[in-house]
């Protein structure tokens, strides 16, 4: 009897150890090969204006409700004495990482990778709502769809303007072609080329998150310790 | 920065008092098993805290899981959880452990409950007779499945906010241990309070065991807060502004102070240390130690939800 238990205590401790053991290691170990596209996209803070065409055209496009927004340009500044004062634009959308929190997370695999073309995207169908991607997003950029009640966020327009075989709408609506849209798996693209020319930064890339999203950061603002 | 609504807050309260009441269910059937194997036996059914842990476990799980569910914003599609898995979801593994950890606990409280069911049913019906002495047979399997369970649904709550790099304070490794920590010691209050009130001795045996184990939780309790908090000072940058914020002035300064440190762990230390010296143990010592660890605890998962929350890495 005791002993029978004493080897039942063992098998079971071993059994959750090697069980939980194998699930982190699977976790870390697996990087999704992707043969498809690679799309990113460069917003270059010199040429921004902070005009708003983008979101403005992406509220349009991917019908985007009232109260919740997928990008949003935010301002800091003015620096400088008047008249020369200036503003910096940066640009807050989904980042579409290649190690991706919010995917990890999703408990239904609502939130998912796009093997194709490596677009990070949200199943509404498959979303209960849990609104644990939310949190774990480090860039704070997914909401919840007051209509679908489903996790939303940027897809590169995957779903309406790339369908359709043109540039996301922000790209198209931009007047100072501040927005650069392409496959980093082409090294003849635009988007390439525009990241060979000039020095460029992402957001948060200690995280490990590695977002597709670069930038190419005005010479203005603040130096901050 | 109002204490309730922030930028960057996605988790509100429902899922705070999810997390209390995991940890209360793992915790009371911890403390039911530890007091029927060395303490009551075979007539463990008789205690009025055997009775009440029996009872708080499963209610407080099914509670938990029903504000879990209401809190979706499809509450109708909750099945999708279920049938829908991701091996690297936090959260889809602690649904698996949670759906066997009930299965598991109710087989747990048939064994226990064995001798009164049968009693009950006059041997009328045979075939519940044979499931019961089946189910009974397996009963040391059965609870070493259970402690297993009840301790990672203990950690798993506390895992499934250490996930999240996007808030440095929760992204902790000591998180988990500090939540099965503290779960541990709620379960331990609930089934206190629970048995004084459905008519158990406050000074008998089963006061004694828990009471004993809960001064050493407490300590460890406050060791691990120290080292939480002190590790995100440490850390500096982001974690450092975390920490201070949380227990800095404001009002989560006050919850941190006087509700989880003052409240939930000096006083009840204090009054075991008291009850340990004095003689005897009355109804009301029993019941105010146990409804102040209850209360520490809660504001304790409220607090670390919500502070956790205001720093963005
Ligand atoms: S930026 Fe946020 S939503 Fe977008 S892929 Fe990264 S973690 Fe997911
Ligand atoms: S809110 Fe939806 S997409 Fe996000 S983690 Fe939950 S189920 Fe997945
Ligand atoms: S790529 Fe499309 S969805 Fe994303 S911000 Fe631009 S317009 Fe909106």
């Amino acid at each position: 009897m005791k002993n029978s238990r004493r080897l039942f205590l063992k098998s079971a401790c071993a059994v959750v150890v090697a069980a939980s053991g194998y699930t982190i290691a699977k976790s870390s170990t697996e990087s999704v090969e992707i043969d498809g596209k690679k799309y990113a996209l460069v917003h270059d803070e010199t040429k921004c204006i902070g005009c708003d065409a983008c979101s403005i055209a992406c509220r349009e496009v991917n019908q985007v409700p009232e109260g919740v927004s997928r990008l949003k340009i935010e301002r800091e500044g003015p620096y400088g004495e008047y008249p020369d004062q200036y503003f910096r634009f940066t640009r807050k959308s989904c980042q579409q990482c290649e190690d991706t929190p919010c995917v990890k997370v999703c408990p239904t695999g609502a939130a998912y990778k796009d093997p194709e073309t490596g677009i990070v995207s949200v199943d509404s169908w498959k979303c209960v709502g849990c609104q644990y991607c939310i949190a774990a997003c480090p860039y704070q950029v997914r909401f919840i769809n007051p209509v679908t009640h489903a996790a939303d966020k940027c897809d590169f327009c995957k779903e309406t303007r790339l369908k359709e075989g043109k540039q996301p709408a922000c790209v198209s609506a931009c007047p100072t072609q501040a927005l650069t849209f392409g496959d980093l798996k082409d090294p003849e693209s635009n988007i390439v080329k525009v990241l060979k020319s000039a020095p460029n930064y992402r957001s948060k890339t200690e995280l490990g998150t590695r977002p597709k999203v670069f930038r190419i950061a005005s010479r203005e603002g603040e130096v901050t310790l | 920065m109002s204490p309730f609504h922030f930028d960057g807050l996605v988790w509100h309260w429902p899922i705070a008092i999810y997390l209390f009441l995991a940890g209360v269910s793992a915790g009371a059937i911890t403390f039911a098993i530890l007091l029927k194997h060395f303490k009551l036996g075979n007539n463990a059914y008789k205690s009025g805290f055997i009775q009440a842990a029996c009872l708080i476990a499963p209610l407080s799980v099914f509670a938990g899981l029903g504000i879990l569910v209401l809190d979706l914003t499809k509450p109708f599609d909750f099945w999708k959880i279920l049938v829908f898995y991701n091996g690297t979801s936090v959260m889809s593994v602690g649904v698996a452990v949670l759906m066997i950890y009930q299965l598991i606990l109710f087989a747990w409280l048939i064994c226990v409950f064995k001798e009164p069911v049968l009693n009950w049913c006059h041997g009328r019906w045979p075939l519940v007779n044979r499931l019961l002495s089946a189910l009974a047979k397996h009963e040391p399997s059965i609870t070493g499945f259970l402690t297993i369970l009840a301790l990672s649904l203990g950690a798993y709550t506390g895992f499934l906010l250490s996930a999240l790099t996007t808030y440095p304070m929760l992204n902790n490794p000591v998180l988990p241990l500090l939540f099965l920590i503290s779960g541990l010691s709620s379960g331990a209050a609930g089934t206190l309070l629970g048995g004084v009130l459905l008519k158990g001795n406050p000074d008998g045996k089963e006061v004694h065991f828990i009471h004993n184990i809960e001064i050493p939780i407490i300590l460890v309790e406050l060791v691990l807060l120290f080292t939480f908090f002190i590790g995100l000072i440490i850390s500096g940058g982001q974690s450092k502004i975390a920490a201070l914020t949380a227990i800095g002035e404001g009002f989560w300064g006050w919850v941190f102070w006087g509700g989880i440190i003052i409240v939930g762990l000096s006083l009840p230390l204090a009054f075991n240390l008291f009850m340990k010296a004095s003689s005897k143990r009355k109804f009301s010592y029993v019941a105010i130690t146990a409804s102040c660890s209850l209360i520490g605890v809660f504001l304790l998962r409220n607090f670390i939800l919500y502070t956790g929350q205001m720093t963005v890495a």
